[in-house]
């Protein structure tokens, strides 16, 4: 193990290696800030590049265009909305309005932060438990990821807030604009209309730019644009406090990403989803939850980071891509003339132990390269954001294109734009939506293949150890919230708990009361006054830590 | 089958830059401004002596994504067009979608476009045949086929059957479950006919990539899966799974694979396999058509081919222009029985 790690580090520490890391890095982070170019299409656009390069020296540039890309990703969500892949979507629902706030900065740093750790966690698990945890992985056949599918759609119910019946209703359309394509069982194409284009559906990654960020400039425009936000650049700066705040997310988030990565499938967005609904669940400022809680930036970066890592179990280990990205580079490998596969440790011990060991070296250039940088790209946020109208819709229109190479992207995009604008104006969340989008064709097919292998019986689920686990916590996860919130209830007032109407109210998470709603996900434009009250309910600290942010948005 | 209202994948009020060189790929983000900005241009232009010659960089068009075989095959077609011919810089332009449908159908929009290829495979007929397009495969320019790709009958190494046979004796009697990784996939076609040839009947159990089929054997979900050898050769070394036949004419040379018996000699006679080839679009003059024949006859002459071919544990049976069609031809006939219902 040791010489292996050994072994690895005197590989990838050569100047030239380090060199291409950083470059592919960097070049990544600058793609990922494109909206619609996340890490796969970045690895894929950029894989010929590294063809003129020795094996070891373009798997390492390829890791770093991986990492690269979804950081930048990252960047978009906070500053401007705009999800990079469907994996940061959750990321702008606190980034977002931490941005408005003038918190920018702390929103990407805390990001930066968050996915080193995490990437730290999930390396050592990787390089000493991958055989294991790969073994694990295989036990998911097509029952047991059903029942991960049911989970997933189960924490649509901490994403909806008090809204319980709207989130659950746009998970709804979220699943029904899956149904559109050719199905995965019998081949027959679903409404698609004769258009060879609906053949392989509605894709999701369109359907987020254009909800998330042409409805948001949609919306702004309408309401006038948002004041630019003059933050000095010490707000800009991470907090002690914030830090303090953000320990525990990012390693649930880490443990959490890790075990949803090693799945195949939508690894990193279930896992960020999940993150981000227990984080709500058990922090303290739950309800802070939407209004810019760094909590709610630091945990799904942690996980989405920890879940790209964990793709490499199944990759490394058994020649089996863990998720769209990781099938591009195993494409590479077999470009550069090597066989995938279980031998590949043993019969590449330099290029997989030298590959491991760059994943330390680029996540490390990542976190030295942003955390300068993040106040400098939250300074973006000064031009005021009616100049940035014409940029985010262009780079948007353009990133759609990119895509495919084709307009039908680009009408994808322009669609779900109004969609999204109409859905801020009815106050509609659209997380919601997006995971059922995601979740959709992959609900489906474990659906319709539990279905084959049972011989038409789906039931066979309940006859599978692991899924029955699996459903077990989904359906705590929907119980779970008026569990808590009597166990919270009695605790409160035995204690005496903090007085006033705020310690009965939102944070008790009854189920029925008036949660405040979600700002980031239904109206995105939250004003002072509307971010200051549910903030305030939380009780004293967080009042305060508001008001901060409120000056901070107020000082000319 | 084909409907009026399908709109034809032309690039209506947009300028598509179509000659993307490969040094402006490097550069995503530069390339994607200048695509957006220069006009067409079909490109081709017709020397004094009457010989054709691209003008300008060639576009290999690869109707599936980045990372997959034809994205593999293309990107090699494209190094060795590149080899054999100096002066020629071949940049790939992934259109995926559809299975293929959106490839190709924005191939069959370039009709006279002489500076275009398409890295081809069994979609081409398989597409047509389900019936979803308006495209088959006379409405392009055939040039060459480069390569067949067989499958193996691949097993869990714990699997109680040793040989095709057992697996279709035991189908009589009893459920085997196969994995297969689309109704139009190669893997169903040959299962399709085994069942045709046998009298057996497998429970197909839909996939969507060699990859996904794999974690299913390892993990002991499907009892078998018919997979390409390049998609499972590293499990193969490793013994986790087993090859019980090849779905081929006659045994493989590679060292790795040659102690596999065909399925005929297992009294199974089944052989069938994906093409892999080179199309240029419809409507494109008797010149150009000469023009990338005698380009790709040099081409698979090169290093760079056999270096792709034994990558991928392919047979190099090739076939240039007309025989290239009589193929189509006699394939999509055996097609259209198997999946054509």
């Amino acid at each position: 193990m040791l010489d292996n790690l050994v072994l690895g580090f005197s590989t990838a520490l050569s100047l030239e290696n380090i060199l291409w890391c950083f470059v592919g890095v960097f070049m990544g982070t600058v793609i990922g800030v494109l909206p619609g170019l996340g890490s796969t299409t970045g690895v894929a656009v950029l894989m010929p590049l590294t063809l003129g390069l020795e094996p070891v020296t373009g798997l390492i540039m390829l890791a770093g265009i991986y990492y690269g890309s979804q950081y930048g990703g990252t960047i978009t969500s906070v500053l401007i909305s705009t999800p990079g892949e469907a994996a940061t979507v959750v990321t702008t629902l606190d980034g977002y309005q931490m941005a408005r706030q003038g918190r920018a900065g702390a929103a990407l740093a805390i990001s930066a932060i968050g996915s080193f750790v995490a990437a730290i966690i999930s390396l050592a698990l990787l390089v000493t438990l991958a055989p294991p945890f790969a073994a694990f992985a295989l036990d998911f056949g097509p029952p047991e990821m059903l029942a991960v599918m049911v989970l997933g759609l189960a924490t649509i119910i901490s994403f909806a807030g008090d809204n319980r019946r709207l989130g659950l209703l746009m998970a709804l359309v979220g699943l029904l604009i899956a149904t559109v394509g050719v199905d995965v069982g019998s081949g027959t194409s679903r409404f698609t209309f004769d258009s060879i284009y609906l053949l392989s559906g509605i894709p999701f990654v369109e359907v987020m730019i254009g909800l998330f960020a042409v409805g948001e400039v949609l919306n702004q425009i309408r309401e006038g644009a948002a004041a630019p936000i003059r933050a000095g650049f010490r707000e800009l700066m991470i907090k002690p406090a914030d830090l303090k705040r953000s320990g525990g997310p990012i390693l649930r988030g880490s443990f959490l990403g890790f075990l949803f990565g090693i799945l195949p499938g939508a690894g990193s967005t279930l896992a960020s989803f999940m993150a981000y609904g227990i984080e709500r669940r058990v922090s303290k400022r739950g309800s802070e939850f939407g209004t810019g809680a760094i909590e709610g930036v630091a945990a799904p970066e942690a996980a989405n980071n920890a879940a790209a890592n964990a793709n490499f179990v199944p990759t490394l280990t058994l020649g089996i891509p863990g998720g769209a990205t990781t099938a591009v580079l195993l494409g590479a490998f077999m470009i550069y003339g090597i066989d995938p596969g279980p031998l590949l440790f043993e019969q590449q011990p330099a290029l997989v132990w030298g590959l491991l060991a760059s994943f330390f070296i680029g996540n490390l250039i990542l976190l030295v390269l942003n955390l300068p940088l993040a106040p400098v790209f939250a300074q973006m946020l000064r031009v005021p954001y009616g100049y940035m109208y014409p940029l985010i819709l262009l780079t948007s229109l353009v990133g759609a294109y990119s895509i495919g190479n084709s307009m039908y992207s680009v009408w994808v995009v322009v669609i779900f734009g109004i969609i999204g604008y109409f859905m801020k104006r009815l106050d509609l969340p659209m997380a919601p939506l997006v995971l059922g989008v995601v979740l959709g064709p992959l609900f489906e097919k474990a659906l319709v293949q539990t279905s084959a292998i049972g011989d038409g019986n789906v039931g066979i689920v309940f006859t599978r150890p692991l899924a029955l686990v699996v459903l077990a916590i989904a359906a705590l996860q929907i119980v779970a919230p008026t569990l808590l919130a009597h166990i919270l209830r009695r605790r409160r007032t035995r204690d005496g708990g903090p007085a006033g109407p705020s310690a009965a109210g939102p944070t008790a998470g009854d189920p029925d009361a008036p949660r405040p709603e979600f700002p980031a996900v239904a109206g995105n434009t939250a004003t002072g006054g509307d971010t200051a009250a549910p903030g305030a309910t939380t009780g004293p600290r967080t009042a305060a830590d508001t008001s901060t942010s409120e000056e901070t948005r107020g000082r000319p | 089958m084909s409907s009026p209202l399908l709109p034809r994948p032309t690039n209506k009020g947009v300028p598509v830059k179509r000659t993307r060189s490969a040094v402006l790929a490097w550069t995503p983000v530069l390339a994607l401004s200048l695509a957006a900005c220069s006009g067409g241009d079909s490109g081709g232009s017709t020397g004094a002596d009457g010989g054709f010659e691209p003008r300008g960089d060639v576009t290999m068009v690869v109707p599936f994504g980045a990372g997959g075989g034809s994205d593999l095959a293309g990107r090699a077609t494209g190094t060795m067009i590149e080899a054999a011919n100096e002066d020629l810089t071949v940049s790939v332009e992934n259109r995926e979608g559809g299975s293929g449908a959106v490839g190709y159908s924005y191939f069959l929009g370039e009709s006279g476009n002489e500076n275009l290829l398409l890295a081809t495979e069994t979609a081409l007929l398989a597409l047509p045949i389900s019936g979803e397009v308006e495209f088959d495969y006379t409405d392009f320019t055939p040039i060459m086929k480069l390569a067949d790709d067989f499958t193996l009958m691949i097993v869990n190494a714990d699997s109680p059957y040793q040989t095709c046979a057992d697996v279709v004796e035991a189908a009589k009697s009893e459920r085997i479950t196969a994995g297969i990784s689309g109704i139009t996939g190669l893997d169903n076609i040959v299962f399709t006919l085994t069942e045709q040839e046998t009298g057996a009947e497998f429970d197909r159990v839909p996939f969507e990539s060699g990859g996904e089929l794999t974690a299913a054997l390892l993990g002991g979900q499907i009892d078998i899966a018919s997979l390409n050898p390049g998609e499972i050769i590293g499990q193969l070394e490793s013994g986790d799974v087993r090859a019980l036949c090849a779905f081929s004419e006659e045994r493989y040379d590679y060292e790795a694979l040659a102690d596999i018996p065909t399925a005929a000699e297992q009294g199974i006679d089944v052989s069938f396999a994906q093409f892999r080839g080179v199309l240029a679009p419809g409507g494109i003059s008797e010149e150009a058509r000469q023009y990338w024949i005698d380009t790709m006859e040099a081409a698979v002459e090169t290093e760079e081919y056999q270096t792709y071919i034994e990558d991928n544990y392919l047979q190099p049976n090739t076939a240039s222009g007309d025989e290239f069609v009589e193929y189509l031809e006699g394939n999509n006939e055996l097609l259209q029985q198997v999946i054509g219902e």
